[in-house]
C-alpha cells in the first residue's frame, strides 16, 4: 500500500464531514415534509456545495485518483447492467439511454453502436465476451431471464478476478460479500420459483466464500433446503433474516458491504478508503431514497428505522 | 588538501543531503496530503501546515551540523586544518547520525504527519494530538543531532 494516494485520502476525510451522520438521520426521519427534510440535508452538505450524487462522487474520486484501477471493480455491477440494458433495448428496438445506470467504466454512448455492430472487442476486455455470449443466448432464445442470470454471474466472476489482480485485500473481500449476497439472493428466488437445476447452475456464481455446488443442491431442495445450509456455513445470520424478510435480508447485504468499508476509516493511505467512501456515499443516498419514499407512503416512523442502512461516519 | 579533510567535508556533506533528502520526502509528502484537504476545506490550511513543517527540521538538523563541522575543521572561517585519516574518519562517523537518522526520521515523521491531516480534515478539534503524535518521531532526530554535535566538539583537531 505504501503512501499511494495520501492526497485523495486526505481530501476523502475532508469529504467525510458532509456526510449524514446517525443524529442526522434521526432528524430526517421526524422531519414532518418533504421540504422540512431538504433542508436539512441541504444544512449539512452547507451553502452553495452541490446535491451528493454517485456520479458526482466518483468523478470526484478519480478526480484525485486518476490511476487507481481497484475502484472500477466498485462500478462492475452498473456496467453489467448497462449491458443488459443495451441489449435488451436492441431487442425490443427501443433506445437505451433511459436505463442506462451512472456512473460506470463504460462509454455509454459507444456501447449500443457497439452492440449493433457486434465489435464486442471495443468493449473493456471484463466484459466483451459475456456481451458476445449474452447477445447469441438472448437472440437464439428470446429468454431474457436466463441472458440476466448469464450476465450477473459473468459480473461477479469479473468483480473477483479484478479484485485478485488488484491484489486489495479489501476488494477480494468486497467481490466475495457482493457475490455471497447475490448467491444467496438467487438461490432463493430459484427455490421459490422452482427452477431446475440448469437454470440454477447458470444463475449462482460461487465464490471462496459460499460454495457454489453446495448451494446448487441446496436450492434444489426448496427454501428449507437452502436456509438449512446456510445455517451450517457462516452465512447463518443471512439466512435467517432473508427467512424472516427478502427486505431485512436486503439490509443485512449492504451493512455487511458497509462493516467492511469500516475498516477502511482507519487508513491514512491507499484506495481502501477511497472505495469506503464511495460505499458510504451509496448508502447514504440509499438511505434518503428509502425515507423520501417511506416518508411519501406514511410508513411509520419505527419501520424508517429499522429499514436504514449502516452508516460511514 | 588532505585525505582526512577529504573525508571530514564528505560527511558534513552527507549530513546536509540525507537529512535533506528525508525532509523533503517527508514534507512532500504531508504536503500531498494538505493539499487534498485544503482543496475540499481552504479554512484549515493554517492547521495542516504545521504538521507539513515538522518534517522539514530534520534537513535544518543536517544542516546545522555540516556548518558546525566545516567550522570546526576551518573549512568556514579560519582555514582548512591538516587533518590526518583518522580524525577525518571520526568527523565523517561523527555525521552519520544525523545523516542516518534524520533520512529515516523524516521520512516516518512525514508519513506519521500525513495521517495527523486525517485527523485534521475530520476533527479539527483534535488537530493537536495529530501534531504530537508526529513530534514524538523528532525526538529520535533531536537525540541524533545531540550525539552527532558531542562528537564533533570532541575531536581532537
Amino acid at each position: 500500500m505504501g503512501t499511494k494516494y495520501a492526497n485523495a485520502v486526505a481530501a476523502v476525510r475532508a469529504m467525510e464531514n458532509s456526510l449524514l451522520s446517525r443524529s442526522d438521520i434521526e432528524q430526517l426521519i421526524s422531519s414532518a415534509t418533504r421540504s422540512e427534510l431538504e433542508n436539512i440535508v441541504a444544512a449539512k452538505r452547507g451553502t452553495g456545495s452541490e446535491e451528493l450524487t454517485l456520479e458526482g462522487v466518483w468523478d470526484t474520486l478519480r478526480g484525485y485518483a486518476p490511476d487507481c484501477r481497484e475502484l472500477e471493480i466498485l462500478l462492475y455491477r452498473n456496467d453489467f447492467h448497462n449491458l443488459k440494458a443495451a441489449l435488451k433495448s436492441m431487442i425490443a428496438g427501443k433506445e437505451p439511454q433511459g436505463y442506462y445506470i451512472r456512473p460506470t467504466n463504460l462509454d455509454l454512448e459507444a456501447l449500443y453502436p457497439v452492440l449493433s455492430a457486434k465489435e464486442y472487442e471495443q468493449l473493456p476486455e471484463y466484459i466483451s465476451d459475456t456481451a458476445a455470449q449474452a447477445y447469441e443466448l438472448l437472440t437464439r432464445t428470446l429468454d431474457g431471464q436466463l441472458a440476466d442470470s448469464l450476465v450477473d454471474t459473468a459480473c461477479m466472476k469479473a468483480m473477483q478476478a479484478a479484485a485478485e489482480k488488484s491484489g486489495s485485500d479489501f476488494m477480494k473481500k468486497y467481490a466475495q460479500l457482493v457475490t455471497v449476497c447475490a448467491d444467496i439472493k438467487t438461490a432463493y428466488r430459484c427455490c421459490r420459483m422452482k427452477k431446475q437445476r440448469s437454470f440454477i447452475e447458470t444463475a449462482v456464481c460461487g465464490s471462496s466464500g459460499l460454495d457454489k455446488e453446495q448451494l446448487v443442491r441446496a436450492s434444489l431442495g426448496g427454501t428449507e433446503g437452502l436456509f438449512s445450509f446456510l445455517e451450517s456455513t457462516s452465512w447463518g445470520d443471512a439466512a435467517r433474516l432473508l427467512a424472516e424478510s427478502p427486505a431485512k435480508f436486503e439490509k443485512w447485504c449492504d451493512d455487511v458491504i458497509m462493516e467492511l468499508a469500516e475498516g477502511a476509516r482507519m487508513q491514512a493511505f491507499g484506495a481502501d478508503p477511497l472505495a469506503a467512501y464511495f460505499i458510504a456515499a451509496e448508502a447514504e443516498l440509499k438511505n434518503l431514497r428509502i425515507i423520501t419514499v417511506c416518508k411519501e407512503s406514511g410508513t411509520d416512523r419505527e419501520t424508517i428505522t429499522e429499514r436504514m442502512r449502516k452508516l460511514y461516519v | 588538501m588532505t585525505n582526512g579533510l577529504v573525508l571530514a567535508i564528505l560527511g558534513a556533506a552527507l549530513a546536509a543531503l540525507l537529512a535533506g533528502i528525508g525532509s523533503a520526502k517527508g514534507v512532500g509528502l504531508v504536503g500531498e496530503a494538505a493539499a487534498g484537504v485544503v482543496s475540499v476545506d481552504p479554512s484549515k490550511f493554517s492547521k495542516v501546515l504545521i504538521l507539513q513543517l515538522l518534517p522539514g527540521t530534520q534537513g535544518l538538523y543536517g544542516l546545522l551540523t555540516a556548518i558546525l563541522m566545516l567550522s570546526r575543521i576551518g573549512v568556514i572561517g579560519s582555514g582548512a586544518a591538516e587533518l590526518t585519516t583518522a580524525q577525518g574518519w571520526s568527523f565523517f562517523i561523527a555525521a552519520l547520525p544525523i545523516a542516518v537518522v534524520g533520512l529515516i526520521s523524516a521520512v516516518f515523521q512525514g508519513k506519521t504527519a500525513a495521517a495527523g491531516v486525517g485527523i485534521t480534515a475530520k476533527k479539527p478539534e483534535h488537530n493537536g494530538k495529530g501534531i504530537i503524535m508526529a513530534a514524538m518521531v523528532e525526538t529520535y532526530a533531536i537525540l541524533a543531532l545531540l550525539v552527532s554535535i558531542l562528537l564533533i566538539y570532541n575531536i581532537n583537531i
